[in-house]
């Protein structure tokens, strides 16, 4: 028995290399979190101290305690736009999961050319936000937009409609195209997630006669819960907090069809110059962003 | 209909499915292009063509001499290759730290990294705005990067925990019985075989970076120091709204982009969804 000692050296050697070292990670992790520290939690401090303020930053710099925050919860404004950013969000994430998921389905069988439709398929999801809604803008426009060129041709509709510009369909056009730029992501996710379920999962199903709806309901949806648990969070706390889209596309506009928070944030900050409300605002939405992800958790959580 | 064919009917449905679904993608990118050879003239006339009678290559001319454009995009290199590299540093630390080491405010670390991706880039902007004021960072680069590092650091630190966590640790006791040092086993052992998560998270550090518009807009107000989103986003704005020079700029600062991540997809795509599938 000469080779137990052995053994046991290594053993306690791998052992001590575990609890003697563990502290080491700090020093791994400090310049990340210095930096952090620096770029992101003081200036999201200093956010809140500008919240408690009535100020230009400049020269005017009135302490109102919590006087903004008061403000914002008793305005008729700040719901309306609430509202709109929770219409914009819903509308967008449930669109893009749908597509996204649907889209994951179908290139998840033997159909010929599938690499070549998910390659097709992710491009949206690559073009700056920017791009994208100036591709659309054009797409938009009343006259020469070939949106409404289509859609004539199909019968859809009987005249050019300026989708931008009507406080009806302003919202909607601009959820359509937050769901073309987004949904790749959603579909990429999906599809890795498919992938990773046993197959085994789906031949037992199929000996028990599941139908292909029971099959998806029973073994592809509950293998997904992670995944669908992962985008929907991420892409609700993404998209309630969008900008460049809208902002380009519509500025809020018409009068404020499409005026999400982060826009009316924007326009409160450097157009009308009121730091202090913005900057309470910003916090507003944050507390928001975080009880909405908290929410889904438990939410989802609780199915399993 | 026997099996055979059915399944032969239902795959081509799929083909069909997938075939529309993919015409949604090439008909806007499509008609962009076209829009982008065309002479002001036909771009505002109908019926609309998908090919103009002149087709004009004049637009991708004028982006460089009518348009600051060349120097927005040398900006946005710099910057965005600036927040990329100082990204790549400190989380390929910070990654390697979070995935061997169970240490004193790992999991705080790791909150805040999830935290930051909750609150809008706006709740940071407004401090920014006054904070680079006072420091004389506006309309500067340092100052721009400062504000790309705030979001590309989250996101590179958790690209490279999840790629870390995937390479075995018993390497990591192999090497420390040999007697190497913590940094050592880092630097020479375990991360020449990180290297290709690190290119895949430098590569997608660059594209939010390159993508980025709020921070820019705000930060980088001065023609000198535009980047190129904002200069984008600032044509439409313009009085005469040339169509064909905007969408002839669309395309060329998004395609290098584009077909740099599809030639790289599968590697790509594999390191952003290995965390979500694991989950």
């Amino acid at each position: 028995m000469v080779s137990q000692p052995e053994e046991l050296k290594s053993k306690v050697s791998s052992r001590t290399y575990i609890d003697k070292t563990q502290m080491a990670g700090l020093w791994f992790a400090l310049p990340a979190a210095l930096a952090l520290l620096v770029v992101v939690a003081y200036p999201l401090l200093y956010g809140f101290y500008i919240s408690l303020f009535e100020t230009n930053l400049l020269n005017r710099w009135d302490f109102v305690w919590f006087k903004n925050y008061a403000r914002i919860f008793t305005s008729a404004d700040f719901l309306g736009t609430i509202f709109t950013t929770l219409k914009f969000t819903t509308g967008t994430v449930a669109g893009q999961f749908f597509i996204g998921l649907t889209l994951a389905l179908l290139l998840n069988t033997k159909v010929p050319g599938r690499a070549f439709f998910r390659t097709i398929l992710i491009v949206p999801w690559l073009f700056p936000e920017v791009v994208v809604a100036l591709l659309w803008k054009w797409m938009f426009n009343p006259l020469y937009g070939l949106f409404n060129d289509v859609l004539l041709k199909l019968g859809v509709i009987a005249e050019p409609t300026s989708w931008l510009g009507s406080t009806e369909t302003a919202l909607p056009s601009v959820i359509l195209v937050a769901i073309w730029k987004g949904y790749p992501l959603v579909m990429l996710l999906m599809l890795a997630g498919l992938q990773a379920i046993p197959q085994e999962q789906y031949e037992s199903a199929e000996i028990d006669g599941a139908s292909w709806w029971q099959s998806l309901w029973f073994v592809t949806l509950p293998n997904l819960r992670n995944v669908i648990m992962i985008s929907l969070i991420l892409n609700t706390v993404w998209w309630f907090k969008h900008f460049a889209i809208i902002w380009v596309l519509t500025q809020g506009g018409p009068i404020t069809a499409t005026s999400v928070i982060s826009i009316d944030i924007y326009k409160t900050a450097f157009e009308s110059f009121r730091f202090g409300p913005a900057a309470a605002l910003a916090v507003v939405v944050f507390f928001i962003v975080f009880l909405i992800s908290i929410g889904y958790q438990k939410l989802l959580g609780e199915r399993q | 209909m026997t099996l055979k064919q059915r399944r032969r009917w239902q795959l081509t449905a799929v083909f069909i499915a997938l075939a529309i679904a993919s015409a949604f993608v090439i008909v806007p990118v499509l008609w962009m292009f076209s829009t982008s050879i065309k002479t002001i003239e036909e771009m505002f006339s109908l019926p609309l063509k998908w090919i103009p009678d002149t087709v004009s290559w004049d637009a991708y001319k004028r982006i460089w001499t009518d348009y600051p454009f060349g120097q927005y995009i040398f900006n946005s290199l710099f910057v965005v290759s600036g927040a990329t590299i100082i990204s790549l540093l400190v989380s390929c630390l910070a990654g390697y730290g979070a995935s061997r080491f169970r240490f004193l405010g790992r999991t705080a670390f790791l909150t805040f990294l999830l935290i930051t991706q909750m609150f809008p880039s706006i709740m940071l902007l407004i401090p920014y705005f006054k904070l680079m004021k006072t420091l004389g960072l506006i309309n500067t680069y340092g100052g721009l990067i400062l504000a790309y590092v705030s979001f590309t650091i989250p996101l590179a630190s958790w690209l490279m925990l999840g790629y870390f966590e995937s390479i075995p640790k018993e390497l990591d006791a192999a090497a420390s019985i040999d007697g190497a040092s913590r940094f050592r086993i880092f630097w020479q052992i375990i991360m020449p075989l990180a290297l290709p998560g690190a290119a895949a998270t430098a590569i997608y550090a660059f594209i939010v970076g390159w993508n980025e518009y709020i921070f820019a807009l705000v930060l980088a107000s001065d023609v000198k120091m535009k980047t190129v989103p904002v200069g984008i986003g600032e044509l439409i704005g313009q009085y005469r709204i040339a169509w064909n020079d905007m969408m002839a700029v669309a395309l060329v600062v998004s395609i290098p982009l584009i077909a740099i991540f599809l030639y790289l997809q599968k590697y790509l795509v594999s390191s952003l969804t290995a965390g979500a599938v694991k989950g």
